[in-house]
């Protein structure tokens, strides 16, 4: 009878394993952030008169730090931004100046994206800031998912509750929905296009859609990712905004 | 009858001169009073004109619709096309482009580290020199430091945001904002000058550069947030204005874009039709009791004008002409001296109106302070009530007058009137 | 003594000599009146309009004063977000904080400032007591002109977005529990009040403020390190723009003040012309053509007396209702605010004693020196063809 028990809780401890929230969250975590990424993209901002396409490379290295510049159109590009730990600066080549993005100015929206800076300056891994739950299975973007509910466990985080649809083959989030503290619904993440890319799993394409306004949200479109690559320090500085 | 009162009215100067110069001289006052409250009434509708709202503004149909937020994406696109358009049908409007935009303004120190930073909210007009919005913005006379704009890229701030900002003339600012389609926008600027404005909410606030400027930092070549008209002289007329409004928007009624441009009149925003109406009745009020105060007094005129030719009327009788006649002779002369008043006093109050609608008078050296926004040149306005309101002080009441003081003759006997003959 | 006597004389004749003229005295009169009450009436709506505004200010915005807190600029957003912290209670202080938020009307984003207050405050005119009577979940105080903006009517529910003191977004329905209508634009244009304790809640900022309205009895050396500004500060900027706005009305008035003029000189001419022999027989009497001149100009500034003297019993009373009842403007509410300048919907006029006597003043010397132009020509007339009444 006890052996019974004892298997029965093994079976249950194995099913429960393979599922932990926690472990899964990890690898998203893993299949999200790498050490270093080189990736070059493209945004797609749907406008309500026409739409507008934006090219850049962006460096980064773990969750914290991003160098990017704007490569196209010609209007923008040479602009480069800078993201330090809980930093952003801006350097516009045309005026030859570095503007600290900070408090108020973060609440504006990236590019007339549905994205604020403030959305780009996440910089703790999932991991870390949500205790994650199963809360049932679903396709979503034509990927059979698990749906994850992460609830915050940090103070200091700036949606307290996501919705999380992770594919269930590579642990890649193929939706999340982010909510207010109440519970409202304020922006919606859908991805497709898994890639591999040096054996991690990455959606290339996203489209950021702030669910409070109208429209088609934004898209973002990874032309070119490079995985593990060695990035000099120097790019992590202020120093190269200008060069 | 007329002819020979006339004549007499002509060769015995105390008889005509003097009622017909105070007669004059009222009616002139009266009319030039109704051009003076309508110019000084304009005065409130020109300063909403002026920075607001145009006496008519023309923007795309969805701009209207969320105005209040002044959304640039929703501005007018091929703006060259829309403007001509509107020069053509309506040649003798001044349409011009504004821009109102909000960005940041970040003044760098030797470094070009930021060292001051603060939101401000920018305009843009045409500067070019000898152009008519510069003149009426009146932008030019109220820089307490600096100058104007002349070169690309130059800019002037409110005295309080200059302040604030801590910039010294020949500073550079850069501008960071968005463009028309939310893109990121950078620009320096040098700091030419700063404006006093006269409210605190523009001048601590307000930055100013070059149309051109604003075209280029919110990629805006062709395009326009606003079109501003204004009437000839910048005079506003109510009627007109409403008639080019509906005659341009009917022109687009059968136009399903949600862009096509629709006009605005000045009274179609912020609430301005309500201060019109109010400015109307506190217009005609002021008119009204200026009036009846103007008539007493040539009520008076006409009054003394009569009595002070009693022992003439007793000489008259004497030689047989009838108290009737005598009566009648009095009233028509008083109605000569009116019309003939009315006339002189309406057309010398349309004269002294018309100079202070065309010229005006530049208060300011007098009052010591000027701003941009309330202007110290007193106008008038000449308006069509100046042709016939002036006859009613005239005619009306000198004629009162008359037909009052002529009593007398009735009441006195004719030995009395005869004795103030004083001989 | 002789002198004083004389001129007694010379007033106790002047009016004698102006009353006995009957109708067209008091029509010239009238005429004075009528302008002296239009310029008392048009200064004191002109005066009550500033009182107005320095009252409507007070009782919707400034209160007695205001203790700031250091690091808020009124005139600079980029404060707002640190400029704010834990103030002590005070039965003399209504504190209120602010934070920025954004609101969608039309899918569009608009940020607002998200105005704190106590429900229960006295101090200002807001209709506070509309939020507690609520029952709604976040119930919301606007403005007129920001309900127009945005098209928002009482019970109208709109999706609010802000961020509580770590940053994390919240976001929910508020209710408009009242609609405010005022002249003062700085409480309305881009601003959503709501209860303070409510928002301590919703913020998790608790008993922190931006600012805090003081009243009468506040004794400013308690909060130290915040900034007090008295009322007196706050409004500086309406006190200029009032001396401003001043200047270019007394145009007006001098337009006014000639038609009176215009009703003194006439009568002068008049009586000069009409009285010779009365001019004759004052010199025959012994009076010096300087004093018969005195004695006419007299008369005419008489006219200015009596005037000032009918008009304040019209214009008194009649200004004082008006001050009690106001006069209808029918609403210019939405022009002051685009514009930020505060006019009211009813304008008091009021009368200072200040301006009241200036007015007589200006109204008696003036009279005087038209009074005195035509009967300078006393002074070359011949005695005897005077008496006889010749020119």
């Amino acid at each position: 009878m006890k052996k019974i028990f004892t298997i029965a809780f093994l079976l249950i401890g194995c099913t429960v394993m393979a599922q932990d929230p926690v472990a899964m969250l990890q690898k998203i975590d893993e299949n999200m952030y790498s050490n270093t990424k080189i990736t070059k993209s493209k945004m797609i901002v749907y406008g309500k008169r026409k739409n507008k396409e934006i090219v850049m490379e962006a460096y980064s290295r773990g969750t914290k730090d991003t160098f990017s510049e704007y490569l196209s159109p010609a209007r923008e590009k040479g602009t480069k931004m800078l993201k330090l730990d809980d930093k952003l600066w801006i350097y516009s080549p045309s005026s030859d100046r570095t503007i600290q993005i900070s408090g108020h100015m973060l609440r504006q929206s990236v590019n007339g994206s549905d994205m604020s800076y403030e959305d780009m300056m996440q910089e703790k891994k999932m991991v870390d800031m949500y205790t994650p739950t199963i809360k049932g299975e679903e396709q979503m973007n034509g990927e059979d998912c698990y749906i994850l509910q992460l609830d915050a466990k940090v103070d200091d985080i700036s949606y307290p509750k996501v919705k999380m649809w992770v594919e269930k083959k590579n642990y890649v989030p193929m939706r999340q929905d982010l909510f207010a503290k109440s519970g409202q619904l304020l922006k919606t993440i859908n991805m497709e296009d898994v890639r591999p890319v040096n054996g991690r799993f990455y959606p290339f394409k996203m489209n950021y859609k702030d669910v409070l306004k109208d429209g088609k949200g934004t898209d973002f479109i990874v032309i070119e990712m490079q995985d593990n690559v060695p990035i000099s320090d120097n790019v992590f500085n202020k120093a190269n905004l200008k060069k | 009858m007329f002819e020979f009162l006339f004549k007499g009215l002509i060769r015995d100067k105390s008889r005509s001169l003097l009622p017909v110069i105070v007669v004059s001289l009222g009616v002139s006052l009266s009319v030039f009073f109704v051009g003076y409250i309508e110019g000084m009434m304009g005065d409130m509708v020109d300063q909403n004109a002026r920075f607001g709202t145009g006496h008519m503004k023309v923007m795309t149909r969805e701009y209207v619709k969320n105005i209040a937020q002044k959304p640039l994406d929703l501005s007018i696109l091929d703006a060259g096309d829309v403007i001509d358009d509107l020069k053509q049908k309506y040649p003798e409007v001044d349409w011009v482009k504004r821009f109102n935009f909000g960005g940041i303004l970040d003044v760098p120190d030797e470094n070009g580290q930021t060292k001051t930073q603060g939101i401000a909210g920018g305009m843009a007009f045409d500067m070019t020199s000898n152009n008519s919005d510069l003149k009426r913005l009146n932008i030019a006379d109220n820089i307490v430091e600096g100058r104007m704009p002349k070169g690309p890229f130059e800019m002037l701030l409110g005295q309080g945001l200059a302040k604030r900002m801590n910039v010294k003339i020949g500073d550079q600012i850069t501008y960071f904002g968005s463009t028309m389609d939310g893109s990121m926008s950078f620009q320096n600027f040098t700091y030419v000058g700063a404006v006093q404005f006269g409210l605190s909410v523009m001048d601590d606030k307000t930055f100013l550069i070059d149309i051109k400027d604003a075209e280029q930092i919110l990629d805006m070549e062709d395009a326009v947030q606003e079109i501003y008209g204004y009437l000839p002289n910048d005079i506003y007329d109510d009627q007109e204005i409403e008639e080019i409004k509906n005659s341009y928007n009917q022109s687009f009624a059968n136009d399903e874009d949600e862009y096509a441009p629709q006009m605005l009149a000045l009274r179609d925003q912020n609430g301005l039709s309500t201060m019109l109406d109010m400015v109307n009745t506190m217009s005609s009020a002021f008119t009204f009791f200026f009036i009846i105060a103007m008539s007493i007094v040539l009520w008076n005129t006409g009054l003394l004008g009569g009595l002070r030719r009693y022992t003439e009327f007793g000489i008259r009788i004497a030689i047989g002409e009838s108290k009737r006649d005598i009566y009648k002779s009095l009233l028509l002369e008083s109605v000569i001296v009116g019309a003939v008043g009315s006339v002189f006093g309406t057309i010398l109050g349309l004269i002294l109106t018309f100079y202070l609608q065309e010229v005006g008078i530049d208060m300011s050296d007098t009052l010591g302070n000027s701003n941009v926004l309330f202007s110290n040149v007193i106008r008038a306005k000449v308006v069509p009530t100046q042709f016939w309101i002036g006859f009613f002080p005239g005619v009306m009441a000198t004629f009162l007058g008359a037909l009052l003081s002529g009593r007398g003759i009735f009441k006195r006997q004719t030995s009395e009137l005869f004795n103030e003959l004083g001989v | 003594m002789d002198t004083l006597y004389n001129i007694g004389l010379s007033f106790r004749l002047a009016f004698r000599n102006i009353i006995s003229s009957g109708l067209r005295t008091w029509l010239t009169i009238t005429t004075l009146s009528l302008a002296f009450v239009m310029i008392l009436f048009f200064n004191s709506m002109y005066t009550g309009w500033e009182y107005q505004g320095i009252r409507d200010q007070v009782n919707w915005e400034f209160a007695q004063g205001q203790v700031i807190h250091p690091d808020y600029d009124k005139l600079d957003p980029f404060t707002i977000e640190s400029g704010h912290g834990k103030y002590e209670k005070d039965a003399h202080l209504t504190p209120v904080l602010i934070r920025q938020a954004n609101i969608y009307p039309d899918g569009r984003m608009v940020p607002i400032l998200l105005k704190g207050i106590p429900a229960d405050q006295q101090i200002v005119e807001l209709p506070t007591q509309l939020l507690k009577e609520s029952k709604a979940n976040i119930p919301a105080l606007i403005g007129l002109g920001m309900a127009q903006d945005n098209n928002l009517k009482v019970g109208d529910t709109i999706l609010m977005r802000w961020k509580d003191k770590n940053g994390t977004f919240d976001a929910q329905n508020i209710t408009i529990a009242g609609i405010f209508e005022t002249n003062v634009p700085t409480i309305d244009a881009g601003q959503i009040w709501i209860d303070l304790n409510r928002m301590n809640q919703l913020t998790g900022l608790q008993q922190e403020a931006t600012y805090l309205l003081a009243d009468a009895e506040y004794n400013q050396t308690t909060n130290a390190s915040w900034n007090y500004q008295d009322k007196e500060a706050l409004l500086k900027e309406f006190y200029e723009l009032i001396e401003l706005k001043r200047g270019g009305s007394s145009f007006l008035y001098g337009i006014l003040m000639l038609i009176a003029l215009i009703a003194i000189f006439d009568s002068q001419v008049f009586s000069v012309f009409k009285r010779q022999k009365e001019i004759g027989t004052y010199i025959a009497l012994g009076f010096t053509k300087k004093r018969v001149t005195f004695l006419f100009t007299l008369e005419g500034t008489m006219y200015a007396f009596i005037a000032t003297v009918v008009g304040s019993i019209i214009a008194i009373p009649l200004l004082s209702w008006l001050h009690e009842v106001g006069i209808p403007m029918t609403s210019n509410v939405d022009q002051s605010r685009k514009m930020g300048i505060t006019v009211g919907e009813y304008i008091y006029p009021l009368l200072t004693p200040e301006l009241f006597s200036k007015t007589v003043f200006w109204v008696v010397i003036l009279s005087a020196v038209i009074s005195y132009l035509p009967v300078r020509k006393i002074a070359k007339m011949n005695t005897v063809d005077a008496l006889k009444g010749k020119k």
